[in-house]
């Protein structure tokens, strides 16, 4: 009986005592939150297919990931800004007619040989306007010097930093192993493009070139991150694994090329950026357009 | 939309769990940002009977940005727990809309729940309309801010999924119908209108069509050129529409320009003896006629669940408008042409100069414009 109604002073401590929990709980959110890894500046944008045995028959589920340290979430397939999707095995097939619009899997493909399958995606732009501060940090931690340079310039010369308008793009590629090379060597054409000058995974080193519109581009920042595999050999999960460290970095020679030093096995992601002045100074100051490649390395 | 809020009672026990489980969600996500992401949103709606069920569901950084909120990740602590749910349940509600029969409806939120997968939040909402509905129009404007924002709409009529869209900025509304004879019926008269609409708003295709029947003729004759123009556009008009064929408009066009030049100039031709052309050139450029439609109907939209009775409408639409034109003007014509021949002549003559001197600016207009 006596527990049916608590007396009214009770309810009311008990009311602070939860009351109090829950602050206590909230603001452990908010703590734990701010501890998380910063919010980057930029992201990563790479396809992650389920598998990258490329075995004749298997399905492989394909998949686009945005984030940072090689983890990140999901992002679904937008027939709206979707340029190319393709791939190169046995001969290039468009994808994008079997994608779905909205589906975080955007197709499943099966490789019919063994040689071997190039994944490639580009978007189209879409604008972004960052604080001024975050868009130099941005540019200083991706190598866009020459960028950031006419930007400190015209800060000086205006005496007020302004806010970074920039359009971007996305050019993925993803490697799924085989053996007939020039499949992964051959540049797909993309506007921004990193491409293996031997097949992905294949030796200890990577040796790439970086293309823009078709020409090497010398002086560009390349990074690139290792993530363990399953030990069946399948990818890990891309929003449940823990954040990469960048395990390599290095700039384009002359020749636009650089080698990697890839020798541990794991899931790999390489990538590089570019920035110019936009061609279109109405919607955005700046476009910049983000390459990466995935393979895995056994 | 609007909302009449369901409040379930919930004890401080409850809301002190829902706030341990939801620190768990918040912390084993991925600490990923809006930056240089996509923003996108799902609206899943199940139309059974007279209930119509509707599931947003918005990136918890989409979501974070309408409400202010920061980190976003604290946001899917406090969807789950419930003031801030009904807060950005009203925001989407502001912002997303559904019509039934072309009236609002009145939705009752359901509840809020976290899409750890996505990374989302998503809203139940349903409405339970008096009467069943024959069609909806869905119209997204959930985030004018992110002018590249997408909602991927899926509709599932008696549970087949029966219209799959992608609203943006630039194509915020669709229209769903029922497949069945009432749905049939209420996209058919939709699309007559449209189709009315179309030629009434449409100067160059009164024009031609006036040009045709200038020199009058009698009813066969007019009869025979009319039914040649009307034979050519329903062709490229049905295969515009179902997409076998569609010439770019900065062709069709100028083409349609030339038409009205050519009947202008094929009057003043005729009226000084020459032999009568108007039903090969009513067919010929009529298949312009028919893409110039089919332009429209695009840009109105094409229902692929009741697809023949939305075509077929729009057409006889495009019949109606045209028989109300010539009927209104060939009898005029008919009579003046009894009354003052000769005052009837000029008419033609300076009705010819007309259409000409109007087709000739807009054919200069289209091409230096691009279509």
């Amino acid at each position: 009986m006596g527990s049916m109604t608590r007396p009214r002073i009770t309810q009311s401590v008990h009311a602070a005592l939860v009351g109090a929990r829950s602050l206590v709980l909230v603001a452990s959110v908010t703590v734990a939150a701010a501890c998380l890894p910063p919010i980057a500046h930029a992201h990563e944008y790479w396809l992650a297919p389920s598998r990258y045995d490329g075995i004749p028959g298997a399905p492989v589920s394909i998949a686009a990931v945005a984030g940072t340290g090689f983890r990140g979430e999901r992002k679904p397939w937008s027939p709206n800004h979707g340029v190319r999707f393709a791939v190169r095995a046995t001969k290039v097939l468009d994808l994008s007619a079997a994608a779905a619009a909205g589906e975080l899997e955007w197709v499943r493909f099966s490789p019919s040989d063994h040689g071997g399958a190039l994944l490639a995606f580009e978007s189209d732009f879409t604008p972004i306007t960052l604080d001024p501060e975050r868009f130099d940090r941005y540019l200083r931690d991706e190598g866009l010097n020459d960028a950031l340079a006419v930007r400190l310039a015209a800060s000086r010369r205006l005496g007020a930093a302004v806010p970074g308008r920039e359009r971007y793009r996305r050019c993925a590629k993803a490697w799924l192993t085989g053996d007939i090379e020039r499949r992964a060597t051959v540049p797909f054409g993309l506007p921004f493009e990193i491409v293996p000058l031997v097949a992905p995974g294949s030796g200890s080193t990577l040796p790439i070139r970086v293309l823009a519109q078709g020409r090497p581009v010398a002086g560009v920042l390349v990074k690139a991150w290792r993530t363990r595999l399953e030990p069946s050999g399948m990818p890990t999960d891309p929003s449940a694994r823990d954040s990469s460290v960048v395990c390599w970095r290095g700039t384009t020679d002359a020749r636009g090329e650089a080698v990697l030093d890839v020798r541990t096995a794991g899931e790999w992601l390489v990538s590089a950026v570019t920035m110019v002045p936009s061609s279109d100074r109405a919607i955005a100051d700046w476009e910049s357009t983000w390459a990466s490649l995935t393979f895995e390395r056994r | 939309m609007g909302i009449a809020y369901l409040r379930t009672p919930m004890t401080r026990r409850r809301v002190t769990l829902a706030r341990v489980l939801a620190l768990g969600a918040a912390l084993s996500l991925p600490a990923t940002a809006s930056a240089h992401d996509q923003s996108f949103s799902y609206a899943d709606i199940e139309w059974r009977g007279a209930r119509l069920a509707v599931t947003v569901t918005l990136h918890r950084d989409d979501a974070a940005t309408l409400l202010g909120v920061a980190p976003a990740s604290l946001l899917l602590a406090d969807a789950v727990s419930g003031p801030t749910a009904e807060r950005l349940a009203r925001d989407v509600a502001a912002r997303f809309s559904i019509r039934g029969d072309a009236e609002g409806l009145r939705f009752r939120f359901l509840g809020a729940s976290t899409v750890p997968e996505r990374n989302s939040v998503a809203f139940a909402l349903e409405a339970l309309p008096r009467r069943p509905l024959r069609s909806i129009a869905v119209e997204s404007r959930l985030f004018t801010v992110a002018t590249q924002h997408e909602t991927f709409l899926k509709v599932y009529v008696d549970g087949r999924l029966t219209r799959q869209d992608v609203l943006t900025a630039g194509h915020p509304r669709v229209e769903v119908y029922r497949t069945d004879a009432a749905g049939a019926a209420a996209a058919f008269t939709r699309y007559v209108a449209a189709g009315m609409h179309h030629i009434f708003i449409g100067p160059d295709h009164i024009l031609f069509i006036v040009g045709l029947i200038l020199l009058g003729g009698g009813a066969r004759r007019i009869l025979g050129v009319v039914t040649a123009f009307t034979a050519a556009h329903s062709i490229t008009l049905a295969l515009a529409a179902l997409g076998a064929f569609r010439p770019p408009a900065s062709v069709v066009e100028p083409l349609i320009a030339i038409s009205i030049v050519t009947i202008g100039w094929d009057n003043l031709r005729t009226r000084h003896g020459g032999r009568d052309w108007r039903a090969p050139i009513a067919f010929g450029f009529g298949l312009m006629h028919g893409f110039g439609f089919a332009s429209v109907l695009g840009e109105v939209g094409l229902p692929r669940e009741v697809l023949a009775w939305s075509l077929l409408g729009f057409n006889l639409g495009v019949e109606a408008g045209q028989v109300c034109i010539v009927l209104l003007i060939a009898p005029a014509l008919g009579l003046l042409e009894r009354q003052a021949p000769r005052l009837a002549a000029r008419v033609v003559a300076a009705g010819s100069w007309g259409i000409i001197a109007a087709g000739g600016f807009w054919f200069v207009q289209r091409v230096s414009a691009g279509g």
